[in-house]
């Protein structure tokens, strides 16, 4: 998307919307947002007006994100300057402590603001940043259960538990907090599909067969499903009788042939058509034997 | 019936200084609201609360999409009898007084400060200094009725309906002028954002319920009469046909 759009960008006027367009959206483009900076912005920053105080915490961020702290400090110093009682500043004196890894002198900062303000959200998470950051995962991980404590609602929050839990092989735990995130966005075919991978995981191959069949009526692209559905009945298919044992049976059909039409759409190529085709078979014998 | 012509000294001296009067007064509140503007704090207490209610009521709405061992794990931590969440918190009433709290006291008498005065002082000086001009023309015949809306203050029944009196013009730049606002002080660039620069991020601030012990009562019946009904029960036979 923004390479067309770079490319366009002739002046000041251009490159402040850009950046503003990225700001709005939450896109990092960090190495952008930096040469977009130093050519265009940096020059005639003034003539940003008060948005340029936005400017200076956004380039900040993006010089943290590539590590050039010379810019970094540029921007701190001008904010500074401004903002000279802001918590917001403090925060990004912190977060540059981060990045040349004081985490003692971070955390200090963060305590002190959090001292003002105990419910600061952007804080409590810069916190648990640090922590990951030093890899201490288990306080972590309790850190992380406090904030949600706090903030039941967080949706990014109960992502990252569950991405942890996920490092830390912790099943049960890491589904629980799919659920949450399901019931925040019952109508995201991902979380589906991810609390399907994780209910097949744990070897509860009747949950994870529904999840994956809502994910894939969700979104019947999502390519990770028809897998999933496929495995999953394989499993399911030799382990059950009769009736759900045919339906089991006209499932797996069902997904292989999706499968089957979707690589035919994508790619032609001989090869390719013969390791999947070797895949299919292998699955169908490995659910015979067992 | 003869037509009118106004002097040419309105449109300089009535029509187009209402105009920048408004627009001024529009300015100068805008500004001084951010000044006077101060940070909110959000209680620890009121923000898992609110939070607490807010997920609550998601399970309500949307457990059915979850597993019924999970919908009842769930509901069984806010509605247990002994030591469910709504049960086992107990919030004092805070229905606040606002006679009795000085900060809240404060605030409201900001809030209808900054839009009371004005309106008050500027639209009473308005009408005393610009009492009775007709100050400009709709291009277009409008009906009777509009009369009242269009010529306050010009009582004069034969007048054509379409001709604006000054205190109507006023009130027309009041309440037209927002967008002009939106303009000049900008969504994007100008003053809201410095603001929430100065007064840091209070991403959280939601709105709360004036009584909270009220409103967990009133979620933990919802939740507690809510029945699992699973959604996704028998999604196979949509795809096996």
């Amino acid at each position: 998307m923004s390479t067309t759009n770079l490319e366009k960008i002739k002046n000041w006027n251009d490159a402040g919307s850009q950046l503003r367009t990225w700001r709005d959206d939450n896109v990092r483009m960090s190495k952008e947002t930096l040469d977009l900076w130093s050519t265009y912005i940096a020059p005639s920053i003034n003539r940003l007006g008060d948005e340029k105080w936005l400017v200076y915490e956004q380039v900040f961020l993006a010089a943290l994100d590539c590590q050039n702290l010379t810019i970094a400090e540029d921007c701190l110093a001008a904010l500074k300057a401004q903002f000279s009682s802001s918590k917001r500043v403090k925060k990004l004196f912190a977060m540059k402590y981060e990045a040349i890894e004081d985490y003692q002198k971070a955390l200090d900062i963060y305590d002190s603001i959090l001292e003002e303000d105990e419910t600061n959200a952007h804080v409590l998470k810069r916190k648990l940043a640090c922590l990951k950051a030093q890899n201490r995962i288990n306080e972590y991980v309790k850190e992380l259960n406090e904030y949600l404590k706090l903030f039941q609602a967080d949706h990014e929050a109960w992502l990252e538990l569950c991405d942890v839990y996920l490092s830390e092989m912790d099943f049960a735990k890491a589904a629980f907090c799919l659920e949450e995130l399901i019931l925040m966005y019952p109508h995201n075919h991902v979380y589906q599909q991810r609390y399907a991978d994780i209910k097949y995981t744990q070897g509860q191959y009747d949950l994870a067969k529904t999840y994956y069949l809502y994910s894939l009526k969700l979104n019947p692209k999502n390519v990770r499903s028809l897998y999933g559905l496929l495995l999953t009945t394989a499993n399911l298919k030799s382990s059950q009788k009769s009736k759900e044992g045919a339906d089991n049976s006209k499932l797996n059909l069902w997904a292989r042939e999706e499968l089957d039409k979707k690589y035919k759409e994508v790619d032609s190529d001989r090869n390719l058509m013969n390791s999947v085709n070797d895949m299919f078979q292998y699955l169908a014998i490995g659910k015979a034997e067992k | 019936m003869a037509e009118l012509l106004l002097d040419s000294k309105i449109r300089f001296w009535v029509f187009l200084p209402l105009m920048a009067i408004t627009f001024l007064v529009g300015i100068i509140k805008h500004y001084l609201f951010i000044f006077m503007s101060n940070d909110k704090t959000v209680d620890k207490q009121q923000l898992t609360d609110s939070q607490a209610l807010l997920r609550s009521r998601l399970i309500r709405e949307n457990g059915k999409y979850l597993p019924k061992e999970s919908f009842l794990m769930r509901k069984n931590y806010f509605t247990n009898e002994d030591s469910g969440f709504f049960v086992k918190q107990k919030r004092q009433s805070t229905v606040k007084n606002p006679m009795s709290d000085p900060k809240a006291m404060t605030e409201m008498l900001k809030g209808n400060f900054l839009n009371m005065i004005p309106m008050v002082v500027i639209g009473g000086w308005i009408n005393w200094a610009y009492a009775g001009f007709l100050c400009t023309k709709v291009p277009f015949p409008l009906t009777f009725r509009f009369k009242p809306m269009l010529q306050k203050d010009v009582n004069l029944v034969s007048l054509d309906a379409s001709w604006v009196s000054s205190a109507s013009w006023y009130i027309i730049n009041l309440f037209g002028l927002r967008s002009m606002y939106n303009l000049v002080l900008g969504e994007n660039n100008a003053a809201d954002q410095t603001k929430a620069m100065q007064d840091q991020m209070s991403g959280a601030a939601l709105s709360m319920p004036d009584d909270i012990s009220k409103a967990f009562k009133a979620e933990n019946e919802s939740l507690t009469i809510t029945e699992h009904k699973w959604l996704l029960k028998g999604i196979e036979q949509s795809f096996l046909n």
